[in-house]
């Protein structure tokens, strides 16, 4: 299991920073990370996440769908590479969260 | 001698895959432009009975639906083939699952020299009933490597020996590599996870857990890469995958991104996304066959068209 959120809240906003391989071995931590969203806005940092298989993506795509639905909340990512871009759009998750946009300095663009 | 009919919307369409087509022996392509019975009829009455038969996506699904209905009148043992543009939406591919064609195949970019050569190559194994072989697509020179997987442990240690064969530096390479990571991970996980099933049907195995092969059981994951294109195959010997289930997963997938949490076969659908050609090839019972290629300098659009061939072959035919 090499997937880990740093949960926190910064400001109006929750911040989970994603590390490693997202899959199969991510599910318990995706099944719990709804229940620790408090803001209305939810910001996700994908700079340390490597590989996101087909597991993986099902298991973003139910945790987002339960943050917006149960939470009510935004969901924005940043930090993503062209491969997690490449995903997200083929699979529907930018249908459920939006990516930030690059500032100059490479950082995404806070909320 | 085995024959191809291709059948086109009018000469305009028929003049876009001219290229691909020249050359090519006992072809007879005809346009339904004016009255495609009468044409079809014309074969037959010259004794035409085509192991292939070639359809323009600007004909079918979308244009004429009942289309394949009525080739299949004609020509009932026919093999079918859609072909379609890669300057065009990629054609719905529910359809294609309701009327059982499974072979799908885009054209390259124009001016590609692999292009017409890869056409060719679908055309020729069509016609002879061989399978998509993982050297097809490879130079001569290059060396295969295979694994037999006798744990899950070792998924790890193959996508690192497959990123490591891709030598070479830069962002390219970097998610070339990613790509191939990709693609070998999801067939890894649906050998190990998907393939096993008991007699009714049911998986034996939940994807995450740790698990060893079985006595019988036998997955062989092979890859090449000769410093332009990759390509890999992994091999099952439970033949379970359903042809008509695989291109139901990529139609469902498709028409609904996000509903993941509802639809099977989202493995097949990364791995069909992510191959530049994606072949699956089944021996029911036997042995399923899933692979493909991707090559370098191609970059990829999350949403351009992508083909597919899928193949079922009787258990005394090598698949």
């Amino acid at each position: 299991m090499t997937s880990q959120m740093n949960g926190g809240s910064a400001g109006s906003f929750d911040y989970f920073a994603i590390e490693g391989t997202i899959d199969a071995s991510s599910e318990r931590y995706f099944k719990d990370l709804p229940a620790k969203v408090s803001q209305s806005r939810v910001k996700f940092d994908f700079a340390a996440a490597g590989r996101i298989n087909s597991m993986g993506i099902a298991l973003l795509l139910r945790c987002f769908k339960e943050i917006r639905e149960k939470k009510q909340a935004e969901i924005t990512l940043e930090g993503l590479t062209p491969m997690h871009a490449m995903l997200f759009k083929m699979t529907g998750i930018f249908l459920l969260a939006s990516p930030v946009a690059a500032g100059a300095d490479g950082k995404g663009d806070s909320l | 001698m085995k024959s191809i009919v291709a059948i086109f919307k009018d000469e305009r369409d028929q003049g876009l895959w001219a290229a691909y087509l020249d050359g090519i022996s006992a072809l007879w392509s005809i346009t339904a432009h004016e009255g495609l019975g009468h044409a079809l009829e014309r074969l037959i009455g010259r004794g035409i009975d085509p192991c292939l038969v070639i359809l323009s996506s600007r004909l079918y699904p979308t244009e004429d639906p009942e289309l394949v209905a009525r080739i299949r009148g004609y020509f009932p043992e026919a093999e079918l083939l859609l072909i379609s543009s890669s300057e065009e939406p990629s054609p719905p591919l529910l359809p294609l699952c309701a009327d059982t064609v499974r072979h799908l195949a885009v054209n390259s970019t124009p001016g590609d020299p692999l292009g017409k050569e890869y056409f060719e190559g679908v055309l020729q194994k069509l016609v002879a009933g061989r399978p998509w072989s993982i050297g097809d697509c490879l130079g001569s020179q290059t060396g295969v490597r295979s694994i037999e997987l006798r744990s899950s442990n070792q998924k790890e240690g193959v996508v690192g020996a497959l990123e490591a064969a891709i030598a070479g530096v830069g962002d390219e390479f970097e998610l070339f590599r990613q790509r191939g990571a990709l693609l070998a991970d999801e067939l890894m996980e649906n050998a190990m996870y998907g393939a096993p099933r008991d007699a009714e049907g049911e998986k034996l195995f939940k994807k995450g857990e740790e698990r060893e092969l079985l006595p019988e059981e036998r997955l062989v994951f092979s890859f090449g890469f000769d410093g332009e294109t990759l390509a890999m195959e992994m091999a099952d010997n439970w033949g379970t995958l359903d042809p008509d289930l695989v291109v139901e997963y990529l139609a469902r997938n498709q028409a609904q991104p996000g509903g993941w949490d509802d639809l099977g076969g989202r493995g097949l659908f990364l791995i069909w996304r992510f191959f530049d050609h994606f072949h699956v090839s089944v021996v029911p019972g036997k042995r399923t066959v899933v692979g493909g290629d991707l090559r370098l300098s191609r970059t990829l659009d999350p949403e351009a068209p992508r083909g597919f061939h899928i193949t079922e072959h009787k258990k005394g035919d090598a698949a």
